[in-house]
């Protein structure tokens, strides 16, 4: 067993002993052909192995890389919507509240502005809560307009807040005339949303589909000229005596969010201080 | 036996050409199947520390362009010295077998320098010795430390589970 051991070593030792004697006596091309004969292949192998392993774990690590990068990106990406939408935001609140400012400066009335801070949307009422009450001068009746039109009127005055009945509550009636024949009558609030204008007398009001209606200003609460809604359809009752229109209102209440309300007032007809097309 | 000869050879030069280059500080790159090879020699006997040193020094002179035979003879011998060694004294111990592979390291660039020096090889010794052997022989005692460490658990865990 000892024998076996400095066998080898010896063998070993002597095989070195002759490549490296090869070597320096000018031999060495071909001791070193003779080696690479056997560790050419092995070294090719290791290579091999090498590049495999090199490539897989550069592939891992890409992978690694693009999926923290992608779940940084989907980040940056959420972040970015937040911020469009605030801006967005901002931009329309920037514009209706220019709007309102214009309506504001051009009108010959005294307003207030107000912010819409509550909506009742139940089936028999339709009122929104405005951010000014007793403090601000408002008082009951008080008209609330919008740069699109006629809102409605305040029928309760809280200390810092006012509740507004906008014209489609089914409880609100409104003296109007159509704008381009002068025809009057009385626009009522309809449960489906929709105003209903009631007239007098059939042939004389010549009303067609499209056609504005204004606040006629009979009875001061509301100022006269401001656009109450436009005809969606007529409901002809042939010789009945009361003759209807359906209007569709000129303020989107669902969506109105900054208002003026009416605090002085104008015998002056505003319908040229809205919107031609009502 | 053959089988483990040739895993850690190939593996020793694999890990030689793969991993050695990655772990170079300062131009210092570790000798891994030096550490192998002693570490194997160590738990398996001088034949098997001198066949592997013999193969893996074979490897490693091929793959440098020197003069083939000058590494295959040093690591043949420590792996045959130290395979002795492991079996008569206690060098089972990690506080033993880092300074060991520092010493071997040592051993090892001298008897090269030596065998070099005898087919005409010029360099000076000391820097030689400063600038290359003595930080590689540190470096292979620290990483000869981890794996210890590193086997060391290893094994316990197999008994634990066993």
């Amino acid at each position: 067993m000892k024998t076996r051991k400095f066998a080898l070593l010896s063998f070993a030792v002597a095989v070195c002993l002759v490549l490296l004697t090869l070597q320096t006596r000018g031999y060495g091309a071909r001791a070193a052909d003779a080696l690479a004969a056997v560790t050419t292949p092995i070294q090719t192998g290791i290579a091999r192995a090498h590049r495999v392993a090199f490539s897989a774990w550069e592939t891992y690590l890409d992978w690694k890389n693009v999926r923290a990068e992608n779940g940084r990106l989907r980040e940056e990406n959420q972040q970015l919507r937040v911020e469009g939408l605030l801006v967005r935001e901002t931009d329309d609140e920037n514009r209706r509240l220019r709007r309102l400012l214009a309506l504001q400066e051009r009108l010959p009335l005294t307003t207030v502005s107000g912010e819409i801070i509550a909506r009742d949307w139940g089936g028999w009422m339709r009122a929104l809560t405005v951010n000014r009450g007793r403090g601000d001068n408002i008082s009951r009746h008080t008209a609330v307009i919008s740069p699109d039109g006629l809102v409605g009127r305040v029928v309760e005055v809280r200390p810092g807040a006012s509740i507004v009945q906008v014209l489609t509550d089914p409880a609100s009636t409104v003296g109007a005339h159509v704008l381009r024949t002068r025809a009057p009558g009385i626009v009522e609030g309809e449960p489906s949303g929709v105003l209903r204008f009631k007239y007098m007398s059939r042939d004389g009001a010549q009303i067609q589909v499209g056609d504005v209606l204004v606040s006629s200003g009979q009875g001061g609460m509301f100022p006269r000229g401001i656009p109450v809604g436009r005809v969606r359809s007529i409901d002809d009752r042939g010789t009945a005596l009361f003759h209807y229109a359906i209007l569709e209102p000129a303020v989107n209440f669902s969506r109105v969010d900054d208002v003026l309300l009416v605090t002085g007032e104008s015998r002056q007809d505003l319908a040229g201080f809205f919107p031609s097309d009502g | 036996m053959r089988a483990l000869l040739v895993l850690t050879v190939l593996g020793g030069g694999v890990a030689h050409a793969t991993v050695a280059p990655a772990l170079g500080i300062g131009g210092v790159t570790p000798d891994l199947p030096l550490i192998v090879v002693v570490l194997l020699a160590l738990r398996r006997g001088p034949e098997f520390g001198c066949a592997a040193g013999f193969a893996a020094g074979l490897l490693q002179d091929a793959a440098g362009g020197g003069l083939i035979g000058v590494q295959s003879l040093t690591k043949a011998i420590i792996g045959f010295v130290i395979g002795a060694a492991g079996s008569r004294l206690s060098v089972t111990q990690p506080l033993v077998q880092v300074p060991g592979l520092v010493i071997l390291t040592v051993a090892e660039g001298l008897a090269r320098f030596a065998l070099l020096k005898m087919f005409n090889f010029s360099a000076p010794f000391s820097e030689l010795m400063f600038y290359v052997v003595l930080p590689q022989a540190l470096y292979n005692g620290f990483l000869g430390a981890l794996l210890v460490v590193a086997l060391a658990w290893i094994e316990s865990l197999r008994a634990r589970t066993s």
